[in-house]
């Protein structure tokens, strides 16, 4: 953000706020009630207490203390007016911290050093590294692929403001979505990110490249929500781009997220009313949603392991996954170059602040393809206005349009079709074992190390899948995703065009036996074998939700995220509060748990943790 | 959190969670009226654009067929449907479709629901995003199990959609007795425009966010009103219809529930209030198909000697083969639906239902951990 833009947002964010806060409080006590600012002074107070109790708070603790403890003293004794200045105090410290991080002169250089920065990761994932090889960069072209709506967007990026909003499976995704956005020739998108991904070293020099401006996600209260909200609503009636991850958070359990966090995601709307309000030179906002689709996964083995480990206690931060060791990103790097992997980059088509379709122009379109007026919708005795409870309405909607486009958009490769049929083979091979019994039964089977060698191949019968078997499943499942690609409900990877079920399984074998601690599966003579059962469910998860794994021959299974059901949290409520974006039970019915052999209570192991849930 | 509160400190306390800022009742009489437009001139649409008129000091009413808008016209009465109440003065019959919607702020659509989707098809090329509709309609398509809210999503540009549905006998409310009704929309302005649009000291209206359930509710009680005709058809007195219409209910609040909706809402006026009608109305178009049915008549001869229509008949076919592909128990709904297909006698449909072996808990949609369990297949 240029620095005058950043000064004026400052201010902005206090007065807009603040004056919100005054017209409550004033009808609040024009009918007797407890002030509310008092309310949201004690409240921001008290949370902001306890974030500074904790060991890992983050930021100048022992400034926010002092701060804190000022803001207390002041507090029993403040009158009406007294307790206004202190709202506009606290604020004005927040936005400050949010705007403040933002380095106009990192933005302005964004644009040279940015390729540049890409080809650190992609060669040696170490700056010092990158310096000794810088010769001899390989082109980044073949690594990333970019593909739908680029024209659409470059376009609209001159019509209007554009908030781009991705699918989040790795933290690699904002430094992708960073190139992408250079290679279309755009400038970099404002982008709010969490201080975690700061303290990583190699993150944060990328992290200020894309213009992003720290989010403290230990800082709970809803009036720091509510000037990161503000913040993002002025960046985008600026003209600023906008980049939001509406699911919130890293996908745990691989699947494409169909909950979508809403707050941050109105803000599109909001900005859209006060252009309008404002007679606006480029009132227009346009949100594309994205897919990002990854062979393999970075931080795979953490996330699923996180998500395993009780859906309910998932962390929403986490600070010590592959993604803080540089090691493993030497490794991801080298060997999605050597696999000749790549990242593909999908750009679906816009939609408009109420989830409609827009077309090449920038234009609404009804659900029948019509052109209509968007303004109409904003309407409040005939003049664009801004009403919370219809907003937040609309907001729900385009959450619903982006998750349609989510599925729609997403981006099929070889691993995930291989995991996708193994895991259903391994599941229909177990009828009635729990999700979490499964993962353990399959892996223990598999012959590795010592015991692989004592037993020779004879223990093949038993374990592993044959592979011929797993080529015709392959076909089949090729067979049925293009059929669904076809009808526009998915995408295939280009080089999964022309080829056939077992081409795609070697391709994705040879992928599979690369980068992670153990293969996931691994090939011995003509059967395969899971290693790690974890990393299957968890590439086999970008596929659930098309009705794929309803098969004749399978047991109901319930591993399905539920589309369709409700987007995300209330609306209005919004932010990035709690949750964990993991929406699948995970277990199988419990019906057809109990015929299973190894759920009787002498053979079932009381650790498992399938057991302990209720 | 709540483990920190060591300290005795007034403040150290989560803070109490601000009084309520939604007040439940909205002061509507202020607002500017809005321009009403009711499509479709049967006995409902007739009397909603009357009571309309009443609410606004006018109303446009869309008649499809001409000598019905000319009669409006000509008349003030429209005989065939609300008989010989004189209507409304400020209501303006209309046989061109678009111009009713054209200048319309609230568009209230009361058409049968077989033909809901055609009218919705051409009036969507001329409505705008401020504009509001509420289907009065009570049904589904059938095919497709689309509720009206749904096709009015699918054919247009707007948004701001509502249902109505309740305790609301056209005749009666034609006769100026007192009665009240439910609109439920997500969006807040609808009810405000309609509650200012439509409300009346003889009528009144509530509000709600539940779309599904309303609709749910004023669709289902259609077919249970035939079941009641069928008690009195075959003679039986109160015990009989009131135990086999509280199970329908249950039926109801079993599928709304499943589909998303609030099983609260069955308790309100388009559940229980619109139930009891039924039970006790020999005006009710869909309780008079029941109660002929179970007199020996067949279904075509009923349906000849009426001008209106049943749309009971349909939704039973709708809920019937939804129900059996999501796997709802549904046996009151699909027990009528066979009647009507001529398949049984409406006494084979009783005995079956009393035949059933016995539940241990009467009623199971409430329990909170029913609707989140997964339906298995057969056990």
């Amino acid at each position: 953000m240029r620095p005058c833009d950043r000064e004026r947002a400052g201010v902005e964010i206090v007065r807009r706020i603040v004056d919100r806060a005054v017209a409550e409080s004033e009808r609040a006590s024009a009918s007797g009630a407890r002030d509310p600012i008092e309310q949201t002074l004690e409240e921001t107070a008290y949370l902001e207490r306890l974030r500074l109790a904790r060991r890992d708070a983050d930021g100048d603790v022992a400034s926010d203390r002092s701060f804190w403890r000022r803001i207390n003293a002041r507090l029993g004794s403040a009158g009406v007016d007294e307790r206004r200045t202190m709202l506009a105090e606290v604020i004005a410290r927040f936005a400050a911290e949010v705007t403040g991080n933002f380095n106009p002169w990192v933005y302005n250089l964004a644009t040279s050093v940015l390729p540049v920065g890409m080809g650190v990761i992609f060669n040696a994932a170490s700056p010092r590294l990158f310096l000794q090889n810088f010769p001899g960069l390989p082109s980044l072209t073949e690594r990333v692929m970019i593909r739908g709506e680029v024209d659409t967007l470059r376009r609209l990026h001159d019509r209007g403001t554009v908030i781009l909003a991705p699918t989040h499976v790795s933290n690699l995704d904002s430094i992708v979505i960073g190139w992408a956005l250079h290679s279309m020739g755009l400038p970099p998108f404002i982008y709010g990110a969490g201080l975690n991904l700061f303290k990583n070293p190699m993150m944060s020099f990328f992290m200020n490249n894309l213009g992003a401006y720290k989010v403290d996600r230990k800082k709970q209260a809803p009036l720091y929500k509510q000037v990161l909200k503000e913040y993002a609503t002025l960046t985008i009636e600026l003209g600023y781009d906008n980049l939001f991850f509406p699911g919130g958070t890293r996908s745990r359990d691989g699947t494409v997220e169909q909950k979508l966090k809403l707050g941050l995601l109105g803000c599109g709307l909001r900005a859209y009313v006060n252009n309008l309000a404002a007679n606006a030179r480029r009132p227009n906002v346009y949100i594309f949603p994205c897919t990002l689709a990854f062979p393999l996964v970075l931080e795979a083995e953490n996330l699923i392991e996180d998500h395993l480990e009780e859906s309910g206690k998932a962390r929403f931060i986490i600070e010590d996954d592959e993604f803080s060791q540089p090691r493993r990103w030497l490794s991801f790097v080298q060997n999605v170059l050597s696999m000749s992997m790549h990242i593909t980059v999908r750009i679906g088509r816009p939609l408009d602040p109420f989830g409609n379709r827009v077309d090449a122009e920038g234009r609404s379109l009804d659900p029948k393809g019509r052109v209509i007026d968007p303004v109409r919708y904003v309407l409040v005795d005939g003049k664009p206005a801004e009403l919370p409870q219809r907003d937040a309405e609309y907001t729900r909607e385009l959450g619903a349009s982006l998750s349609a486009a989510f599925a729609r958009e997403n981006v099929v490769h070889s691993t995930h079709m291989l995991a996708f049929c193994a895991f259903r083979m391994l599941a229909r091979r177990n009828p009635g074992l729990d999700l979490y019994r499964l993962l353990r039964v399959e892996e223990d089977r598999a012959p590795t190390g010592f015991w692989a060698w004592v037993r020779g191949d004879d223990d093949g019968e038993e374990g592993g899948l044959s592979l011929p078997e797993v080529h015709r499943e392959m076909d089949r499942l090729l067979e049925r995703i293009r059929g669904l690609a076809a009808a526009d409900r998915i995408q295939v990877d280009g080089r999964l065009d022309a080829s056939d079920g077992a081409t795609v399984a070697d391709r994705a074998l040879r992928a599979f036996g690369t980068y992670h601690s153990r293969p996931v599966l691994k090939r011995r003579g003509d059967r395969i074998y899971p290693q790690h059962m974890q990393l299957l469910y968890y590439y086999h998860n970008r596929l659930v939700g098309y009705g794929l794994e309803r098969d004749e021959r399978d047991q109901p299974i319930v591993v399905t995220h539920e589309a369709g059901r409700g987007v995300g949290a209330p609306p209005g409520n919004g932010g990035n509060g709690g949750g964990n974006g993991a929406g699948s039970s995970g277990r199988l019915p419990a019906a057809s748990r109990a015929g299973g052999p190894a759920a009787s209570p002498a053979t079932s192991p009381t650790s498992d943790p399938g057991e302990a849930r209720p | 959190m709540s483990t920190s509160k060591s300290k005795s400190k007034p403040e150290a306390g989560p803070p109490a969670p601000s009084p309520a800022l939604d007040p439940a009742e909205v002061d509507v009489s202020n607002r500017p009226a809005p321009r009403v437009g009711v499509l479709g001139a049967g006995a409902w649409g007739t009397t909603l654009a009357h009571l309309a008129a009443q609410a606004t000091g006018s109303a446009r009413l869309w008649c499809r067929r001409g000598e019905v808008c000319r009669e409006i016209a000509e008349t003030g009465k429209n005989a065939g449907y609300t008989g010989d109440v004189p209507l409304h003065a400020g209501l303006e019959p209309l046989a061109d479709l678009k111009a009713t919607v054209a200048d319309a702020d609230l568009i209230i659509v009361a058409v049968p629901s077989k033909g809901f989707r055609q009218v919705i098809v051409e009036i969507g090329g001329h409505v705008r995003g401020d504009q509001m509709v509420v289907s009065a309609t009570k049904g589904f398509e059938v095919r497709t199990f689309t509720r009206m809210s749904e096709i009015v999503r699918q054919e247009t540009c707007i948004r701001k959609i509502g249902v109505l549905s309740g305790p609301n006998l056209a005749a009666e409310i034609m006769d100026g007795q007192p009665t009240a009704t439910v609109i439920a929309s997500r969006f807040d302005e609808v009810f405000e425009a309609s509650a200012r649009g439509l409300m009346s000291k003889r009528f009144r209206v509530y509000g709600s966010h539940d779309v599904l359930g309303v609709e749910l509710g004023g669709a289902l009680k259609n077919v249970f009103a035939i079941t009641a005709g069928f008690c009195d058809g075959l003679g039986f007195g109160a015990n009989t219809k009131a135990a086999l219409v509280t199970r329908g209910l249950a039926e109801m609040t079993r599928i709304a529930t499943r589909l998303g909706g609030d099983p609260l809402t069955m308790l309100g006026l388009a559940g229980v209030g619109d139930l009891v009608v039924t039970c006790s109305s020999e005006l009710s178009r869909n309780y008079r198909v029941g109660f002929h049915l179970a007199k020996g008549e067949t279904l075509r001869s009923i349906l000849k000697s009426r001008v209106t229509v049943a749309e009971g008949i349909r939704t039973a076919e709708a809920v019937t083969t939804h129900a059996r592909e999501i796997g709802i128990d549904m046996p009151i709904t699909e027990g009528v639906h066979r009647v009507l297909k001529g398949e049984v006698e409406p006494t084979a449909v009783l005995e079956e239902l009393m035949g059933r072996p016995p539940r241990r808990r009467e009623v199971d949609v409430l329990d909170a951990s029913s609707p989140s369990r997964p339906v298995v297949g057969s056990s």
